[in-house]
């Protein structure tokens, strides 16, 4: 036993440059072949030994040397071989493992050196570094006596805590292995350790950027601004993934078409596979296309019942969803499946489930082909052989070729193809949203577009718009001010109208007010001779209210003289209505209510619409006072004819008889007729006179001189007149004057008491006395006329007082009375504000009395001022 | 001119006195006057006439209802009457033509040629 302390100086420097060398030759290349080859020369350099080499453990416990440092003419090459698991016990797995134990086999001393680094049971790192010897197995010692080996010496290469491999020296010769060259060979394995680590990260490291830079191009080829080459991403997924095809089956999303991409080998389907796949399609009625020289009619093996279902299994049980089958023989994969993979003879597949979050985009398939694997063993191996038990008598290398071998998916594989699928799921997810996108903005576009044809066509509509805007404004201006012009016009048109109105209501209320106030009767008849209207006076004169009138015919009611009923052709009213005539009838005679008639005076006038007789308008008036007034003026004519031809008769006969000369032997007879003549000339001139001084007095021609005069000097001048005729009458004229202040014409009082004293004295007989009296009252002074005559009937002594009224005629024209005298009187006392009347009694005497208002003191000093 | 007896009946006494001459003068006839239509009755009653001048216009007994009593009486319808009147209105006129008289003389006459006019309508 041998410990550190032991070597010497120049051991000490011959390993410090074996480690120093080493060590740089570690540092030199990041390659772990590179490193474990220089580290089996360097070793084999160091120990002198006939081989160096190191062994790599793989997965399934079978190992393989990786390096090697050999003398060829003392041992043969093992590089490249296989050694199967069972050629390292494991045991001796386990002590490699755990306590790094290092062991020296001495085929020809039949004894094995171990020395652990670490305890066994605890793992704690030994203090003590040495080498314990004990004998070797046999079977050990044979199969390094089959190998050629005579002195071995192990040391294990532990990575991660894993037995990586080991690092083996073998020599033809027996030889002793120091402590020392222990010490430097587990030193030159821990920097194999470090090396490996430093590769294997090198190699993770590459591989992870090799991986990403084939994501990369895939998520190139994916995320293309301008198209999705999903296509050439698939070929680039199939080839990174050492596929012989792969397809992308892209499930039917808002497009509604399932969308298929296949590169290389495909599944088949046989002929009942593709029947039931049509009934499949048909019944699924699934929409896809596909993206591949080869263009598959059938429906996809995703859309199988057997698939999504497998899948879905798988997917629960798979790792991270990936479905990752290196061999279908022994997959779990319904048959039907199984078989479209395996007639295409595709061996394994790696399907990607394509997520984007909670939505199952499609699936990522990836397919393999079965391979051949050729190895190359240290020997014959055959493990069905119940020999191998034994260790191996020949290390010839035996070269094993293994055909339709499964071709495992590798975890890094099967992260990449995630990576790849997560990837195509958001290319796809974002290319749906592209699409989606595109489809919206060829939508928006097309919007846009429309939007742009619309807002063309709003600009041109607006620019129509503007110009009929324009064109309506303008309008409008015009229409604004042939508004304002019409309004204007209305306006005046409505004042004019109202004035109209207002007149009209005015002309209405007049001619309503004249109707009403007219003293003719007016009523209007419509075309069949119905009453339209009666005003008041003519119902009045008629006898009958207007409500009564109204509507009837009035031609039966009025009974005029022209008999019949209208139309009556010969009626003048009717012929006013048919011919439109205007006719006046002088005098007709109107039925009245009570059917008495009265005397009318008529006119009918037609009305007329439009050149249309509508009706006619009677205008009637009762002239039954006229009618007296012409009777009375005819009887005043005839009677003033017959009072002025009396004495012109008279006058003419007797100048007649003068001028003939038939009286001229008659000179007595000749002046009787000069005698006739004349009075009769007196006579004529005295009517003439008074003809004209009571028509002169009666329509106010004859002005009244009033001033204040004392009735006692009217009442003797007066008498004074009448004295002569009533000496020469032989009566008695008796004067009782009376003291009163009179505001009267004097020569007109003083002629109407001269006339009522005359006529008194003419008609008294001789001897009577004529008395002239007054009698003062409050407010009248009354003169009294009395005579002793005759007397007056009663019924005279009204009539007396109106022209040529006389009661003897003959008699008082015989005393030189016109008959007009007391008219005369009447007249004079009337225009006095007098009256004058007379009392009389047949046989006894008449009495004529006027009375006349005293003097007014207003008057009377007006008169004085 | 043959010999006439005519009688006038008129109130007016100058009118009387001035035609009686007149027609003696004038025409020679034996003249009687009445100064009242009762007068006049009487007269025409009892004397014998060629023809009776008759006022109408009378105080008491106009002429018209002195022409009545005297067509009225046998003794005197036959007498032709003529009036001799101041009204000269037309509807007067019209009135005496009505009628049964000889004719109707209007006052004031012409004094040269009513005796003669008389002579004619009497014939």
């Amino acid at each position: 036993m041998m410990d550190r302390q032991t070597i010497n100086s120049s051991s000490i420097d011959s390993l410090e440059i074996l480690l120093h060398r080493m060590m740089n030759r570690i540092r030199q290349s990041l390659e772990l072949p590179t490193i474990l080859n220089g580290t089996v020369a360097e070793v084999r350099a160091f120990l002198g030994t006939d081989r160096v080499k190191v062994y790599q453990f793989h997965p399934d416990g079978n190992g393989k040397v990786v390096a090697e440092s050999v003398q060829s003419q003392r041992l043969p090459s093992l590089l490249g071989q296989n050694f199967p698991a069972e050629d390292i016990p494991p045991a001796a797995r386990e002590l490699f493992l755990r306590a790094r134990q290092r062991s020296i086999v001495n085929v020809s001393l039949q004894q094995i050196g171990v020395s652990p680094l670490d305890c066994l049971e605890t793992g704690e790192v030994l203090d003590v570094d040495d080498i314990r010897f004990r004998p070797v197995d046999p079977c050990h010692a044979e199969y390094l006596t089959a190998m050629g080996v005579q002195s071995s010496l192990v040391v294990p290469i532990l990575h991660r805590d894993q037995l990586w491999g080991l690092l083996v020296s073998h020599h033809a010769d027996p030889r002793q292995v120091t402590e020392r060259e222990l010490q430097v060979v587990q030193l030159v394995a821990d920097q194999v350790s470090i090396a490996i680590a430093q590769s294997t990260l090198l190699s993770q490291t590459r591989a992870q950027a090799q991986q990403e830079a084939t994501i990369n191009r895939v998520a190139t080829l994916l995320h293309s601004m301008t198209e999705m080459k999903l296509q050439q991403a698939l070929e680039q997924i199939v080839s990174a993934l050492k596929g012989i095809g792969g397809r992308v089956y892209i499930s039917a999303q808002d497009s509604g078409q399932a969308q298929l991409l296949t590169c290389g080998m495909q599944p088949v389907l046989s002929e009942k596979r593709k029947n039931q796949s049509s009934r499949q399609k048909r019944t699924q009625n699934s929409k896809f296309k596909t993206q591949n020289s080869s263009t598959h009619v059938a429906a996809p093996v995703e859309q199988y019942p057997s698939w999504q279902s497998c899948f879905s299994e798988e997917m629960q049980s798979g790792e991270n969803g990936v479905w990752a089958i290196a061999d279908l023989y022994q997959s779990t994969v319904p048959s039907d499946l199984v078989q479209a993979f395996l007639d295409n003879q595709i061996r394994g597949v790696l399907v990607v489930p394509l997520r984007y979050r909670q939505q199952q985009l499609g699936y990522l398939s990836v397919f393999r082909q079965a391979v051949e694997v050729e190895t190359l063993w240290a020997g014959r191996y055959d493990q069905d052989d119940p020999r191998h038990l034994r260790p191996r008598k020949s290390f010839e290398t035996w070269r094993e070729l293994k055909q339709e071998q499964a071709d495992e998916w590798s975890t890094s594989e099967i992260e990449l193809a995630q990576a790849l699928g997560s990837h195509l799921a958001m290319a796809i997810h974002q290319y749906e949203l592209y699409r989606q996108v595109r489809a919206l903005n060829a939508d928006l576009e097309k919007d846009i577009q429309e939007r742009k044809q619309a807002e063309i066509k709003i600009c041109a509509l607006n620019a129509e718009l503007e110009q009929r805007v324009l064109e309506r404004t303008v309008e409008l201006q015009r229409s604004n001010e042939e508004l304002v012009r019409q309004i204007s016009e209305r306006d005046r048109a409505w004042q004019e109208r109202k004035q109209a109105r207002a007149s009209l209501e005015r002309l209405s209320h007049q001619n309503e007010l004249i109707l009403n106030s007219a003293g003719e009767g007016i009523y209007g008849l419509d075309a069949q001779g119905k009453t339209t209207f009666v005003n008041p006076a003519a119902a009045r004169m008629l006898g009958y209210e207007v409500e009564e009138l109204t509507g009837k015919s009035m031609h039966e009611i009025l009974a005029p003289s022209q008999p019949g009923e209208t139309p009556n052709p010969d009626n003048p009213i009717y012929a006013t209505l048919q011919e439109g005539t205007v006719n006046h009838v002088a005098e007709d005679l109107f039925r009245r209510h009570d059917q008495s008639s009265f005397p009318v005076e008529y006119v009918s006038t037609p009305i007329r619409e439009a050149d249309e007789i509508v009706g006619a308008v009677v205008i009637f008036k009762d002239i039954t006072e006229r009618q007296i007034v012409e009777q009375m003026k005819d009887e005043f004519i005839s009677v003033v004819s017959h009072e002025l031809r009396t004495p012109l008769t008279s006058i003419r006969t007797t100048l007649g008889l003068l001028s003939s000369g038939w009286l001229n032997a008659q000179p007595e007879k000749s002046q009787r007729m000069l005698e006739i003549a004349f009075s009769n000339t007196n006579r004529l001139v005295r009517l003439i006179n008074d003809i004209l001084d009571i028509e002169r007095i009666k329509f106010g021609k004859v002005t009244m001189e009033k001033q204040a005069c004392n009735a006692a000097d009217l009442m003797s001048q007066a008498t004074d007149v009448v004295r002569a005729m009533a000496d020469k009458a032989e009566v008695y004229l008796a004067v009782m004057t009376t003291e009163a202040q009179l505001w009267v014409d004097p020569d007109r009082i003083i002629q109407a008491l001269t006339n009522l004293l005359s006529n008194a004295i003419k008609f008294s007989p001789t001897a009577a006395t004529v008395s002239l009296m007054a009698e003062l009252q409050t407010q009248h002074i009354i003169f009294e006329v009395k005579d002793q005559g005759r007397g007056i009937p009663e019924d005279k002594l009204e009539t007396i007082f109106d022209r040529f009224q006389q009661i003897d005629t003959s008699n008082s024209r015989s005393q030189g009375g016109t008959g007009l005298g007391l008219a005369i009187c009447r007249s004079i006392v009337q225009q006095h504000g007098g009256k004058i009347w007379a009392e009389s009694k047949l046989g006894k005497g008449s009495s004529f009395y006027v009375s006349l208002p005293l003097s007014h003191q207003s008057e009377s000093n007006q008169n004085e001022a | 001119m043959t010999n006439k007896r005519i009688l006038i009946i008129d109130d007016e006494a100058d009118i009387r006195e001035a035609t009686k001459l007149c027609l003696e003068v004038a025409a020679g006839w034996e003249i009687l006057t009445a100064s009242s239509g009762i007068e006049g009755l009487q007269t025409a009653a009892s004397e014998p006439l060629d023809a009776i001048l008759l006022d109408v216009m009378m105080p008491d007994m106009d002429g018209l209802t002195t022409f009545e009593k005297l067509q009225a009486n046998p003794k005197t319808q036959n007498i032709p009457v003529i009036l001799l009147t101041a009204k000269a209105q037309p509807a007067e006129q019209r009135q005496f033509t009505q009628l049964a008289v000889t004719a109707v003389i209007t006052k004031p006459y012409d004094p040269l040629t009513i005796a003669s006019y008389i002579a004619e309508v009497l014939n």
